[in-house]
């Protein structure tokens, strides 16, 4: 997979990184968000467990990502980053239909499959997006526990 | 008479974290090791995993690079050490949702999973708040949900909500909510199988990283001192710790925090080939020692 740093990021790149990055946290947020749905719909018997206020709260932040992405100024040098993300984009909403099929009683196991399908779509799309430009990983490491010492470990390799 | 082996496995290791963080209040007092770790049990027929560790292929590079985490390796070097399969793991305890200790789910095909339902409900509600809100969620990887969608699909992941006795033989679960995570879990191994055991092990997560939160460090003066690290507060970590303690009698080495890299110590232990610690906890009758 080409990456857009090997080949020298310029300004246009990095206007694009940081508009297309808060576009992938909206993303990212949306795929936890309808991920954790389907594992309530597949694990809770009681449907008032379900987070039906959360879910379309995400509903609402997808369209926002959606409107956002058609909003960007992509360089050529970002295009194969942009596609996985309009595709991440597009499989995201593939699962919020995947997950209300699967929110009906008589759901099926193919129901669920496609809903699983599209839930990896999402996520394989975004983490391409990771590789292929800096600044897009999916964990936020700096707010994990085992990253506060960042700062310590990269002097500890200066020592 | 132990019903349950119990090892503590090193995965991976940091070697330089900050005391700060280890425990509340020390600032600028240097940095310890920190060992990666899960604990694996054996027994009643059960090979159980409390926690998983993290996915290298994903993320290896970067927390290497950036973090300082050396020695990784995979679940199946690691569990050959006690001559364990990761095919064979019929139970994964989840602690709590974070990266590095629910990231390596689709390593165990076979094994059920039980997490606390807080931890995902809470998850998905902090996610509405907005970015400016994200210190709530770190250390969280979307993938991992996805990982559990896909356990679920099979009938093989269970959300707890709350305490729940024997969840297996023996084996207690616990909600410590709004602590190091919305929905932390920790775990009681009654290890002769008593309602009230004499044998009790408790495995704390990240409720504890060392011996020290339970103890403090001057040994005239003990006294509870929390983690560096809440998304709830510093007050539920005391009582959670103060639960823990006194489920096991005031007896501070039968909590394990898996990050002590003083377990070593503590318990007959071996040092692999590959440079990482297995701790022998307890040993169930017939089984072999995996540190002699």
């Amino acid at each position: 997979m080409e990456s857009a740093v090997g080949n020298g990021i310029d300004q246009a790149v990095l206007n694009y990184t940081a508009a297309a990055r808060r576009v992938q946290d909206l993303l990212q947020q949306v795929l936890t968000q309808v991920a954790g749905y389907s594992l309530m719909l597949m694990t809770c018997d009681r449907p008032a467990a379900r987070p039906e206020g959360s879910i379309l709260l995400a509903c609402q932040a997808a369209e926002r990502a959606h409107d956002a992405l058609r909003a960007l100024h992509v360089p050529s040098k970002a295009a194969h980053h942009h596609h996985h993300l309009c595709k991440a984009a597009e499989a995201t909403r593939w699962a919020f239909a995947a997950a209300e099929t699967c929110a009906a009683a008589d759901a099926s196991e193919g129901d669920r499959d496609t809903l699983t399908r599209a839930l990896w779509a999402a996520t394989e799309h975004l983490r391409a997006t990771a590789r292929l430009l800096p600044g897009f990983e999916m964990v936020d490491f700096g707010q994990a526990c085992c990253a506060v010492h960042a700062q310590a470990a990269i002097a500890a390799r200066a020592e | 008479m132990s019903d349950y082996s119990i090892w503590v496995l090193e995965y991976a290791t940091v070697e330089k974290f900050p005391f700060s963080v280890m425990m509340y209040g020390p600032q600028h007092q240097g940095t310890r090791k920190l060992p990666y770790a899960y604990a694996l049990l054996k027994g009643k027929g059960e090979t159980i995993l409390i926690d998983t560790g993290y996915d290298h292929v994903n993320f290896g590079k970067t927390l290497a690079d950036a973090y300082g985490v050396s020695n990784y390796h995979g679940p199946r070097e690691v569990l050959a050490e006690c001559g364990v399969a990761p095919e064979d793991v019929t139970t994964v305890l989840v602690t709590h949702a974070h990266f590095d200790h629910m990231g390596a789910i689709e390593h165990f095909p076979n094994a059920k999973f039980y997490l606390q339902k807080r931890e995902l409900d809470k998850w998905v509600w902090a996610l509405t708040l907005g970015n400016e809100y994200r210190f709530l969620v770190g250390g969280g990887d979307p993938a991992d949900i996805v990982k559990a969608v896909d356990a679920a699909k099979e009938g093989r992941m269970i959300l707890v909500d709350g305490d729940r006795e024997d969840v297996l033989p023996g084996i207690d679960v616990h909600l410590a909510e709004d602590t190091h995570t919305y929905g932390s879990m920790y775990v009681t191994i009654r290890n002769d199988g008593a309602r009230d055991s004499a044998d009790k092990w408790i495995f704390a997560g990240d409720l504890i990283y060392t011996y020290d939160n339970l103890t403090g460090l001057d040994p005239e003066e003990p006294q509870i001192v929390p983690i560096g690290l809440a998304v709830g507060s510093q007050h539920n970590l005391i009582f959670s710790s103060a639960r823990m303690l006194d489920s096991v009698g005031g007896e501070a080495r039968r909590v394990i925090p898996v990050h002590e890299d003083r377990l070593h110590k503590a318990f007959p232990s071996r040092l692999t080939d590959a440079g990482l610690q297995v701790v022998e906890i307890a040993l169930a009758d017939g089984e072999t020692s995996r540190v002699g």
